[in-house]
């Protein structure tokens, strides 16, 4: 064995990690807020934080468009997708906080319990209520976990991929156990999310283990060379790159992986839920984008096939399962199924149209989806949020303008135009056929076919059903729900009918740096 | 000393580990065994690290030790609300989730 | 801006003023009549600016719309587009003013209490629907026409689906599942035409003149040529796709039927003659015998479903898909008489559907049913009435003197020179049309009347104002077709060139079968 080089201490980038670092850096304070601040003005200070931190991220963000270099050694990049989809995610991750610090809807405070420690249905459960607590731990967590997310789709090594991800996911769990109402619907979601999250990064790990391996490094760069030169398909590289692929398949939800999804989107807080609908599905894909692009794009035809049958899969699975759901936050997880099913063709076609489009794509999603579930938490009954579809029943009657807004949502994961998800639809399914997946696409027109179908079943509820009762229970939002519901629904419009600006950035993005 | 034993071990290890999960109902020992998994990757990381000549295996494998950590708080402390309101952490017991 | 993009424009701001503005019902109905009236006048002076038989496309304005796809806002029209925008902007004044009352006669027939904004929506969405079918029909970007293609279905859903009468969302399902499915067929094909353009010319472009000139390889071609049929064949409707219509008619206002089975679906015929054919030549030609097939079956099965028919909208909804048979089977017999005739038909059907559904709409709003069995001896107390339907339903079957005649004149003409079997098919069909609409005319206004129908009230004034432009034109138009058949010829013959067809000799003996 020769001996090892000495480890050299690398450069640190600082400004064009800036984002990340105001993040995580943010989220550290905010624990030692949640220390030594007195109660009574912890929750402004978390959420001033808070803001602050995603504002000035997002500032730098723009400050280093066109950047176009690896950092820290080779192990995080900072390029067009990586910027593009890290302002994404601070964009999505400002209107969830919007929605996570919404008091109004729920007569006994946020969405969130009181105290996550105390047991359901106790005494002091009760009194913590009564007491009107709101928890400020979901803020620390909430920004460790955009951060991981920033990390997880820049990262350009094996191992700060696997941190990203596991910075971006551990917080998820605990958010995703915290809900006010129905709480045991709710742990039991973060056990399942955990339990299969964990299970998942343990496949990721084990496959980054095999690839290095197989190259000797975990960089991307030096995979993907090692790649190239191998002359036959080694044992080590295929375990590695299947096993990497099924962490990755859990973490976007893509069938047969995709069984979490419904539960744990069903039993969270509304706005934990719509983050991992919108924010981790960003960052999930930017990582996959990267990962299949730069280390593994040379070999693209040896793992494509694989990928035509999962994404064949997901989209059929999540339209025509989600035909047959009751319950709309499971609806909208088997749409997010469907639309990983989408997805998972720009990943698959390595080219830097899929790459932009894709990235288009994610970016529209995203926003409609926060804005969608920005309105799933205003219908409500006496134990809180319902969920059930026929609490919907003739919301278009009584509450025309709420029912329209959410109609153009459900519109824009249609893909019809006018709204941004016909624009994403058209530009991923344009680049895919580009990159010779013709058929592909027919088959993924017909599956949002099917899909089209479950969202208009929604319209009709809303518009044509006669309402049950006295009609559905509309909370009365504040400022917060109702700024992220318009922003969203002024992004989607906009996008759909004037989407050059943003086009151009995607378009001028469309290059990994390796 | 041929390594490849070493990577026979961790393989054994990691399906042990994932059997474990998929067939295991109690929430701990699924936990468990998620854990072994990881520590299977560990294996194989040093064990490459050895192969390769160089010590980036070895680093890794700190970082995920301390992942490993950190999963382990979260995860118990889900695993522990859970216990203390229904008073069995199996996973098989009847859900509320309308599946 | 050009004179196109005004004629968009009005019924737009003016779809906006309708739906937001508060006012009294009757005043947002006369302010919807302005807009439309406005609109029509606009699409006069379009009509007097084209010159026939010069540039294919006229009227030309094109707008940077989103350059990072290559795809341009641009507006032109042809003969064809020209005559459609007529009949669309023709019609949507007299659907006013015939539906008047609609949305109250609607909301009487399902047991609806009255709620304030119904009649703001409803003709809000109905201005919405024009200037959307405007641009359409103007369209000379087929990624500005796709676009539209999808959006404009949303419209029409609340239009059936709210406004409606019987199983009205189960119609606007119906209608949306059908229509959005075929749409999404032609987004692939779209996505596969933006990549071959890319391919052949070096930049995306889905700028109608430039794809034309390109060759697409034949493989390819037919892929595309069927994405787009697909979508097209669900609109026009085509047998085995016709299934919507007959519920869409029956669940609609008679005014929202009149634009959507009158103006609406035109669409689909109009995209072949527009997209499919001259910009898939080879498959066009490959595939027309399937579709000539089909659409002989679609003539035979809307004309022998509509006899049985119980219910007069659904009736008529059958009666149109015959008549959709007809138009398609001219196009594609590849003859410069039978496009004519396709295109001529296009415009007469929109007329003669437009005159059925009003007089039909006519009785529901006395009756408030649509049963046919309801009526009998219409012709005593509502003579002129009565008159009217007969009128209608002579335009309907194409009786020499009505501008449909020349149409289907044409259309058979067309199909003998042709493939002379499959001109005497269809002549057959012109047999079912007379019994359907006879029978219909018998069973409902001769006879003895009964005690329901004894005290109805002849047409009023408004209802006479509206089917009195509708009688001229159908009039007019059957001596005097010059008009029309001046923008269309210029027109079939660019088309004929872009196919590569030529007319066949005429060596068929014409004088074998030609009896309208």
């Amino acid at each position: 064995m020769t001996p090892s080089a000495p480890v050299a201490f690398p450069d640190i980038q600082w400004l064009q990690l800036a984002p990340i670092i105001v993040v995580l850096g943010a989220a550290a304070i905010e624990v030692l807020v949640e220390a030594f601040a007195p109660r009574t003005s912890r929750r402004s200070i978390q959420i001033g934080l808070t803001f602050a931190a995603l504002i000035v991220a997002f500032a730098i963000i723009v400050i280093n468009a066109g950047t176009f270099q690896l950092v820290v050694a080779g192990s995080a990049a900072v390029d067009g997708p990586a910027l593009f989809l890290q302002g994404a995610v601070v964009l999505t991750a400002l209107l969830v906080a919007l929605l996570m610090m919404e008091r109004k809807v729920d007569p006994s405070g946020d969405a969130f319990a009181a105290r996550a420690s105390a047991m359901p249905g106790s005494e002091d459960e009760r009194q913590f209520t009564a007491r009107g607590y709101l928890q400020t731990e979901i803020w620390p967590l909430f920004l460790f976990c955009t951060g991981g997310m920033m990390l997880f789709l820049s990262a350009n090594d094996l191992l700060l991929m696997f941190i990203g991800l596991e910075i971006m996911s551990l917080p998820l769990y605990l958010l995703a156990g915290m809900a006010r109402r129905r709480r045991l619907l709710s742990q039991e979601a973060a056990m399942k999310y955990f339990l299969l999250g964990a299970f998942s990064s343990a496949f990721f790990l084990y496959g980054a283990a095999l690839i290095y391996g197989f190259a000797g490094t975990v960089s991307f760069g030096g995979i993907a060379d090692a790649v190239v030169g191998q002359s036959q398909m080694s044992g080590l590289l295929l375990g590695g790159i299947v096993l990497l692929c099924v962490g990755m398949f859990f973490k976007v939800a893509a069938v047969p992986f995709h069984e979490w999804a419904p539960d744990v989107y069903q039993g969270s807080p509304t706005p934990v839920t719509a983050y991992m609908a919108a924010g981790v599905k960003v960052a999930a894909f930017g990582a996959f984008l990267r990962l299949m692009y730069v280390a593994f794009g040379g070999e693209a035809w040896e793992w494509r096939p694989a990928f035509w049958v999962v994404a064949i899969l997901t989209f059929f699975v999540g339209a025509m399962i989600g035909l047959a759901q009751s319950d709309i936050k499971r609806m909208l997880a088997y749409s997010s199924i469907a639309h990983a099913g989408f997805l998972l063709l720009g990943v698959m076609a390595v080219t830097p149209d899929s790459l932009s489009a894709s990235m288009f794509y994610l970016l529209t999603y995203a926003i409609a989806t926060v804005g969608a579930f920005g309105i799933v938490m205003l219908i409500r009954d006496d134990s809180g949020e319902t969920t059930s579809l026929d609490a919907w029943r003739g919301l278009g009657r009584t509450h025309p303008l709420l029912a329209t807004a959410f109609t153009i949502f459900l519109l824009s994961f249609a893909g019809i135009p006018l709204t941004a998800g016909f624009i994403g639809k058209f530009t991923l399914f344009a680049s895919s056929a580009a990159a010779g997946e013709g058929w592909l696409v027919l088959l993924a027109v017909i599956a949002s076919a099917i899909a089209a179908f479950f969202y208009l079943r929604v319209v009709v509820i809303m518009f044509f059903s006669d309402p049950v009762g006295s009609g559905p229970s509309v909370a009365t939002p504040s400022w917060a729900t109702q700024t992220t519901i318009v922003v969203a629904l002024i992004v989607t419009v906009v996008l759909g009918l004037f989407p050059q600006a943003v086009l151009n950035i995607a378009d001028h993005a469309d290059v990994f740096v390796r | 000393m041929d390594p490849s034993a070493y990577i026979i071990l961790s393989a054994i290890l990691f399906t042990i580990g994932a059997i474990g999960v998929l067939l295991r109902r109690n929430a701990i020992v699924v936990f468990m065994s998620v854990e072994m998994m990881l520590n299977a990757a560990n294996l194989a990381f040093v064990t490459f690290a050895r192969m390769h000549g160089n010590l980036e295996g070895q680093v890794i494998a700190f970082f995920v030790m301390i992942v490993a950590a950190a999963e382990v708080v979260v995860g118990l402390a889900i695993i522990m609300t859970i216990f203390r309101t229904r008073r069995s952490v199996s996973i098989d017991d009847p859900s509320l989730m309308r599946n | 801006m050009g004179i196109l993009s005004l004629l968009i424009l009005v019924p737009l701001i003016g779809s906006a003023v309708v739906a937001f503005v508060p006012a009294s019902p009757t005043r947002s109905k006369q302010l919807a009549l302005a807009f439309t009236v406005v609109t029509f006048v606009v699409a006069v002076v379009a009509y007097l600016q084209f010159s026939p038989g010069g540039e294919q496309f006229q009227l030309v304005e094109s707008y940077q719309w989103i350059p990072a796809l290559g795809v341009t806002f641009s507006l032109g029209v042809d003969g064809l587009g020209l005559v459609l925008v007529f009949l669309a902007t023709l019609l949507t004044p007299l659907v006013i003013l015939a539906g008047w009352n609609d949305v109250e006669d609607a909301q009487a027939q399902n047991g609806d209490s009255q709620s304030e904004g119904q009649v703001r929506g409803y003709f809000g969405l109905m201005l919405l629907l024009l200037a959307m079918t405007l641009t359409l029909f103007t369209a000379l970007d087929v990624f500005l026409f796709y676009f539209l293609f999808e959006a404009v279905l949303i419209p029409v859903y609340f239009m059936i689906g709210r406004y409606g009468v019987g199983r009205r969302s189960y119609a606007a399902v119906k209608f949306l599942v059908f229509s959005l499915s075929g749409g999404l067929v032609m987004l692939a094909g779209l996505a596969v035409l933006w990549y071959v353009s890319a391919q052949i010319t070096g930049e995306p472009t889905l700028y109608l003149p430039e794809l034309i000139d390109i060759d697409i390889d034949p493989t390819v071609q037919t892929w595309i040529f069927w994405a787009f049929f697909i979508a097209f064949a669900i609109k026009a409707p085509l047998w085995p796709v016709t299934t919507w219509l007959p519920d869409a008619a029956g669940s609609s206002t008679p005014g929202t039927a009149i634009l959507l089975i009158g103006v609406l679906d035109k669409l689909g015929s109009f995209g072949m003659l527009r997209f499919c054919l001259p910009l898939f030549p080879d498959a066009a030609e490959s595939a027309a015998p399937v579709i000539i097939v089909l659409s002989l079956i679609s003539i035979f099965y809307g004309g022998l479903i509509a006899i049985g028919q119980t219910d007069m909208k659904r009736m008529i909804g059958y009666i149109s898909i015959s008549h959709f048979g007809f138009i398609i089977l001219g196009i594609f017999v590849f003859t410069s008489e039978g496009q004519v005739g396709s295109s001529f038909y296009m415009l007469g059907h929109g007329l003669s559907t437009a005159l059925l559904f009003m007089v039909v709409g006519y009785m529901i709003a006395r009756r408030k049913t649509s049963t046919i069995a309801e009526y009998h001896g219409l012709s005593t107390p509502t003579p002129l009435l009565a008159g009217m339907l007969l009128f209608a339903g002579l335009t309907a079957l194409a009786l020499p003197g009505m501008s449909t005649f020349i149409s289907e004149f044409l259309v058979l003409l067309g199909s003998f020179t042709r493939v002379p079997w499959v001109g005497a098919v269809a002549t057959l069909g012109i047999i079912l049309a007379a019994v359907y609409i006879l029978l219909f005319y018998q069973n409902t206004m001769t006879g003895k009347v009964t005690e329901k129908n004894k005290n109805l009230k002849d047409l009023n004034l408004r209802e006479r104002v509206a089917l009195a432009p509708l009688v001229v034109v159908v009039v007019v138009l059957g001596f005097y077709p010059a008009p029309v058949l001046n923008v269309l010829n210029p027109y079939v013959d660019d088309v004929m060139a872009q196919v590569g067809a030529t007319d066949p000799p005429p060596t068929v003996p014409l004088a074998t079968g030609v009896q309208p």
